[in-house]
């Protein structure tokens, strides 16, 4: 109890900092360091406190400018874990500079793997869907506010609490990193992106039918469907980005030409 | 548009191009919330929203992990739906000019976010050297420098998205590709749009099918009891 509730103490006021400055944590991202500089920005005040000597911690600053990457909002549990190794490295733990080392590396691949498929690849599209499908049947602004409160809900509640666990956890930052939470996160998200798109794809069926009218009937929404879905609307995990724009612009350039052609104004 | 009205989209270029990737990623870059504040900005919050959700659509399939290379969204919301407000006539959009306005922007703008980020790599190098020789501040300094360069080069590239969709509108009016598509018949493209690349990217397993279909359902009951139609 006593140790827990020292570590709740130790650096707090360091650790709220490190998570207002992880903010920036992709200001000076490039394709060689990635997002060391920020990585090693954001830590600096934690730093600061546990090496006082200004050459000892450039030092110390200078080993996290090597090379660092890894879903932005998980990153601040790595931060976590570099300020509570860094500690032992002050204290002279054997080996805990080799071990944090390892441990960094360790942790870009996993913090990044949860992260992507939480928050690119479950998260957003689920949110987004949502809020287009909102936003296309009312007009409102409605939708746009709900869909930022609740995807910084979630992804600067991350952000913040990452300090934390990682300082708390240190080398046995897995324990955090297997918690269920990750997982049901993601499978709510997927489950109510599923329900979204289902919602779009019934809602608009029916549309075309009832709002359509005319000509147009079922036949707009059937063929938009059929023609992104020909046209590839297919999507891998690093993104097919031309295929369903390009297809999209197929759609609408279609929609206007038949539009011209109906009201006889084609030149 | 006024002077008043591009001065401030410029300035919204600026804040989405640095909320995107450079500092916090709040989604404030997103189309579905740059539409609405393009249509506030253009006095035309309803169709800015209408535009905001369309660009969002043809957005939802890009993912950002790693170091992959992916349309500027934030661009793309803020030019295409620019393009359709300013090109609107009697309640139709020239819709093909600002698709196309998005898509063209997409790839513009993540070459300049290439751009920022080859320049980016000089800068990060300067900072390991001089924390190298002892500098605490040199981290600080260079994210400083990253930041400011990236707001110019958000305001740059508004500002010249926005004189190409200005003089784009200008010459394609009357003509057959500015062709106008009305409220309605957007509004069922974009919904097709969104259900295909959603179901597509987030997989079809047995439950999401399920869920799926329950949603379909709903969908459908939801435009026959009039909520949407």
């Amino acid at each position: 109890m006593k140790r827990d509730a020292d570590l709740s103490r130790r650096l707090r006021r360091e650790r709220r900092q490190v998570a207002l400055r992880s903010t920036l944590l992709q200001a000076v991202w490039n394709y060689d360091s990635l997002q060391a500089v920020g990585f090693a920005w954001a830590i600096l005040p934690g730093l600061e406190r546990i090496r006082p000597d200004p050459a000892e911690r450039a030092e110390r600053l200078h080993s996290h400018l090597e090379s660092f990457n890894t879903n932005p909002y998980m990153a601040t549990q790595a931060m976590g874990v570099a300020l509570r190794m860094e500690e032992e490295i002050a204290r002279g733990a054997a080996g805990a500079e080799q071990r944090l080392t390892r441990l960094l590396r360790a942790l870009r691949g996993s913090l990044g793997a949860i992260g992507d498929d939480l928050f690119w690849a479950a998260w957003r599209p689920a949110l987004g869907l949502a809020a287009a499908l909102a936003a296309l049947a009312t007009a409102s602004v409605w939708p746009a506010i709900v869909y930022l409160v609740a995807w910084n809900g979630l992804a600067q509640g991350v952000r913040v609490a990452g300090v934390r666990a990682g300082f708390a956890a240190g080398a046995g930052v897995a324990r955090v990193l297997q918690d269920p939470f990750w997982a049901s996160a993601r499978r709510a998200a997927r489950l109510g992106g599923s329900f979204a798109a289902g919602v779009a794809l019934g809602a608009g069926a029916a549309w075309s039918v009832v709002g359509g009218g005319e000509w147009q009937g079922g036949a707009i929404f059937f063929l938009s469907v059929a023609l992104l879905w020909l046209a590839g609307t297919r999507v891998g995990p690093r993104g097919r980005l031309l295929s369903p724009a390009l297809a999209f612009l197929g759609v609408v350039v279609l929609l206007g030409a038949i539009h011209y052609l109906s009201q006889g104004a084609w030149p | 548009m006024s002077l008043l009205e591009a001065g401030l989209l410029v300035v919204l270029g600026a804040v989405v191009f640095l909320d995107q990737w450079p500092t916090v990623q709040s989604m404030v870059s997103r189309p579905i919330v740059t539409g609405p504040i393009v249509g506030w900005i253009l006095n035309n919050p309803a169709d800015g929203v209408l535009w905001g959700a369309t660009i969002e659509a043809m957005q939802l399939a890009v993912q950002p992990m790693g170091a992959a290379r992916y349309p500027d969204a934030a661009l793309a919301g803020l030019l295409g739906t620019t393009a359709a407000l300013t090109g609107i006539h009697g309640g139709a959009y020239p819709a093909a000019w600002a698709v196309a306005v998005a898509v063209v922007a997409g790839w513009g703008g993540d070459a300049v976010g290439r751009v920022q980020r080859r320049w980016n790599a000089r800068t990060a190098a300067a900072v390991r050297t001089r924390v190298a020789e002892g500098s605490l501040a040199a981290p600080g300094r260079g994210i400083a420098i990253a930041l400011a360069r990236a707001a110019a080069l958000g305001a740059a590239q508004t500002a010249v998205g926005l004189l190409v969709v200005l003089a784009g509108g200008w010459l394609l009016a009357g003509t057959p590709w500015a062709g106008p598509l009305d409220v309605g018949d957007l509004r069922i493209a974009a919904t097709a749009m969104a259900a295909v690349g959603g179901a597509r990217v987030l997989g079809l397993g047995r439950w999401r099918a399920a869920t799926l279909g329950i949603g379909a359902l709903a969908g459908v009951a939801l435009v026959t009891w009039g909520w949407a139609a």
